[in-house]
């Protein structure tokens, strides 16, 4: 039995602290190396893609075609010879046609600023002792890696090694070429862990087809925002939920490849869906993982009934749990920090980082609450907020921070401005 | 694999264990100054920044609490913001993975039972730096991030409407121990006008990175290791905040006082980290300072090492390095510690997967590739000084960096080797 250790695992566990335990650590590991660990076995004859080609999704852009699909337990077993799945990876299958005469090059950082390496993961799979069967697994598995670049008019197909989606996979593609950029944003279902997920992302595709007020006029726009209802409720509608404090706007798959690039992974939680607006819970929940594995906030969505200017628009929540980032805690556990306001202003900072924020305003409509005052949310939770909503705009064409414009659509710089002004004349006092 | 596994914390916790306890070293002139009489200031047109870090017992006295035993660092930060538009200074540029003030709050208030959440949560809530900063006037605050030890990059990105403003300030963090050999470096100038040599011609400088050497090497030059595949041209004010805003941060222990002489030659005589560990040597002396990029899993990171040369191109200072991702931690009798990182011998991977973070910094404007270190095909692999078997193309990568924004599509290709736009046809398959 090939013995393996895995990558997500090893960050949840506790560092030893006490000796004792380092000295059972070092005996099990000499008992271990003694016993030795059974070797990697090469699959036994050519992987057979036809399965993947037919279940992966495709897309074009210019003259570029991508196709993906996400691989099973089974197919990493047949492919590669071992459970890579099962090591905390997930081993995503692309493949590129370049019909452009341009040299192209995909970008790794934009699908996943984590990704793990070919021998890398290889690497946690090699046993003590077995010097032949690791360098052929190397080799196994350096051969079945994406390889740039991909040449004018070649087809380049290989493997890229993610850190785990649940459910369904959106997968950011980023393609470099002279002076130009190909993004792609594919929905992928993740084979052994399909739910009902899949099916509500379709349900996204349909509501995003269904909106079809479209505003093409910033003050009616800016007013129908206003117009949204400060908060989520219970599923029964008798109790107010947390605020709806972000409104994103754009191409679907811009917003996508803004989160994706900026660390966002797709994980609805049963604490996410008591969360309801327009009667239903969130179309989309995302969350962003920090170092070591752990949440850091979320980002609940949902797909409003309306458009600007033939763009998307969302309504979000952005929180955070409340709690230590290391400190574990049960989902049933989970609650909103108060300071819901931190959470969207860092989000702002963090999207800013993404090349694809263009504008940013704000808007009233979530109402702000009393100094001191705390407005009850769903489970027991409370928060506090001075009652605005940003509104990001996210585009395709790459921006740098100094082309984001901060639109002048709420007196929140004012308001502000006479703060900072009022503090230091107080500090001089 | 769970043998692999416990063979790591077992050769962690010998190497702990021979690496002893720390000394304090006598205190330096630095330490006498309060956070904000030590502050660094770097100015841009009419708007001024200046920055200081915290040591462990400063942030313990302001913030109540020991935030260096959960790893927290405060930065304090002041814009002084003389122009005609306000300013947002962005958290996630200073680091990608710092603290809130309210996530601070609570790390605190499970432990401390006499200090209710609420206290603590308005106490550093008033300390935090309160966004935006107004035309015409001055705000301070803290900003919360990962702990540093010895020395910290603060990278200070401004965002207004339609404009960008950035300052890079090396802060010396007190409260570290120091040796006597590390101080000697500290105290020399690395090169003189003499020995510096200024290239405009860029066919020049390409020859010039073609004749570096191929690898670094140990102390007394006997012996090669990693390639040197790595060649930065840019410095404070473009490099080092690119890589600050794609998560680098210094090692501990790896700055080699000299090139912060060099940056911050206010702060000259003043403490710094002590000599690295395991010191790899160019230009006879070990790394002038390295940074580590910590990835999801926290056991695993990416490792670049740098030695100022006496380059500079058209004005820029010239780094030549060392990138290597580390995929785990094996045994070694290379090492005084008995432990030491695996690195990917697809050292080729490390060095690509830098330039394709680099053009999402918006710093980077060129990239490209140059001769030098020597092909060594897969079935012929090199070796480090740890033993670690290497395989590479030959190349090293060129990043060249500007301070103004460059988007993601405005990256140039150096036109140096491969084939159209600078790409190289990935080989090391083949061989």
């Amino acid at each position: 039995m090939t013995e393996r250790y895995s990558i997500q695992e090893s960050v949840q566990r506790p560092p030893c602290r006490k000796w004792f335990a380092q000295v059972v650590l070092i005996l099990s590991m000499l008992g271990l190396m003694l016993t030795g660990c059974a070797s990697w076995q090469p699959p036994p004859a050519e992987f057979d893609d036809s399965d993947l080609r037919a279940r992966a999704e495709t897309e074009q852009v210019k003259g570029v075609k991508l196709s993906a699909a996400v691989l099973s337990t089974d197919d990493s077993q047949r492919m590669f010879g071992a459970n890579i799945n099962g090591a905390g990876v997930q081993p995503v299958w692309i493949e590129v046609e370049n019909t452009t005469d341009q040299m192209l090059w995909l970008l790794r950082p934009g699908t996943d600023p984590d990704l793990f390496s070919p021998l890398e993961v290889a690497w946690s799979f090699h046993t003590s002792f077995a010097g032949e069967t690791n360098a052929l697994l190397d080799d196994h598995f350096h051969s079945l890696s994406f390889q740039n670049p991909i040449a004018p008019g070649t087809k380049q197909s290989g493997v890229i090694f993610t850190n785990p989606h649940q459910q369904s996979r959106l997968l950011n593609i980023d393609i470099l070429g002279q002076g130009q950029l190909f993004p792609f944003t594919l929905f992928l279902t993740v084979p052994d862990d399909r739910t009902d997920d899949d099916t509500a992302l379709e349900n996204v595709y349909q509501l995003i087809e269904m909106a079809v007020d479209d505003y093409q006029n910033a003050d009616t726009f800016r007013a129908r925002l206003e117009q949204l209802p400060c908060c989520a409720t219970s599923a029964d509608g008798n109790a107010a939920g947390d605020p709806l404090n972000v409104i994103l706007v754009g191409d679907f798959a811009d917003i996508v490849t803004a989160l994706v690039r900026r660390g966002f992974r797709s994980s609805a939680l049963e604490f996410d869906s008591v969360q309801r607006l327009f009667d239903r819970p969130p179309d989309i929940v995302g969350r962003k993982i920090v170092t070591g594995g752990m949440p850091e906030n979320w980002i609940r969505i949902w797909v409003a009934p309306f458009r600007y200017q033939g763009k998307t628009v969302f309504v979000v929540q952005a929180g955070r749990r409340q709690g230590w980032r290391f400190e574990e805690i049960e989902d049933k556990d989970l609650m909103l920090n108060p300071n819901v306001d931190e959470v969207r202003n860092f989000l702002i900072q963090d999207l800013l980082y993404s090349s694809g924020l263009s504008n940013i305003a704000f808007v009233s409509g979530v109402g702000a609450t009393r100094p001191g005052e705390l407005r009850d949310s769903l489970g027991g939770a409370s928060y506090h907020t001075d009652g605005l909503r940003a509104v990001l705009f996210l585009v395709t064409r790459p921006l740098s921070l100094s082309d984001v414009q901060i639109l002048d659509w709420h007196p929140y710089l004012k308001l502000h401005q006479t703060d900072a002004v009022k503090k230091i004349g107080n500090d001089s006092n | 694999m769970a043998c692999k596994f416990k063979t790591i914390l077992a050769s962690i916790s010998i190497a702990l264990t021979l690496a002893g306890c720390a000394s304090k070293g006598p205190v330096s002139e630095i330490e006498k100054l309060d956070y904000k009489s030590r502050a660094i200031t770097r100015s841009d047109g009419a708007v001024l920044v200046s920055a200081s870090v915290l040591s462990a017992d400063e942030s313990h006295d302001i913030y109540g609490v020991p935030l260096a035993k959960k790893g927290i660092q405060p930065v304090w930060i002041e814009v002084e913001n003389g122009d005609d538009t306000a300013y947002w200074l962005m958290s996630p540029g200073l680091d990608p993975h710092f603290f809130p003030a309210s996530e601070t709050a609570e790390a605190f208030a499970s432990t401390y039972e006499n200090e209710t959440l609420e206290v603590l949560d308005q106490h550093f809530s008033a300390l935090a730096f309160r966004n935006p900063v107004p035309a015409g006037t001055t705000v301070s605050g803290f900003v919360l991030t990962n702990l540093d030890q010895g020395v910290k990059m603060v990278q200070v990105d401004l965002v207004a409407s339609g404009r960008h403003k950035s300052f890079s300030i090396f802060a010396v963090i007190p409260g570290f121990r120091s040796d006597y050999r590390a101080r000697r470096v500290f105290i020399r100038e690395l090169y003189t006008e003499d020995e510096i040599i200024e290239y405009t011609d860029e066919k020049a400088f390409r020859a010039a990175l073609e004749e570096l050497p191929c690898c670094v090497t140990n102390k007394d030059v006997s012996r090669n290791g990693d390639p040197l595949n790595l060649v930065i041209v840019g410095g404070l004010d473009d490099a080092f905040p690119a890589l600050v805003r794609r998560g680098w941060r210094p090692t501990e222990q790896t700055w080699s006082g000299s090139v912060l002489k060099m940056i911050n030659s206010a702060m000259s005589g003043e403490r710094y980290p002590y000599a690295p560990i395991s010191p790899l040597y160019l230009y006879d002396r070990p790394q002038d300072f390295a940074l580590q990029k910590a990835r999801d899993n926290i056991h695993q990171r990416n490792h670049l090492r740098l030695w100022l040369s006496p380059m500079r191109y058209h004005g820029k200072d010239v780094w030549v390095g060392q990138i290597s991702r580390d995929i785990g931690t094996r045994f070694t009798i290379h090492s005084p510690y008995l432990t030491t990182h695996k690195i990917d011998p697809d050292v080729d991977e490390a060095r690509t997967a830098l330039q394709e973070d680099m053009v999402y910094s918006q710093s980077l404007v060129k990239l490209g590739l140059v001769k030098g270190v020597g092909a060594a095909p897969r079935d012929a692999p090199r070796r480090n000084l740890t033993t670690d078997p290497y395989y590479t193309d030959g190349f090293r990568g060129v990043l060249m960096f500007d301070v103004h924004p460059t988007a993601i599509t405005d990256v140039q290709f150096l036109p140096w080797e491969g084939r159209e736009g600078g790409f190289i046809e990935y080989t090391s398959q083949q061989q």
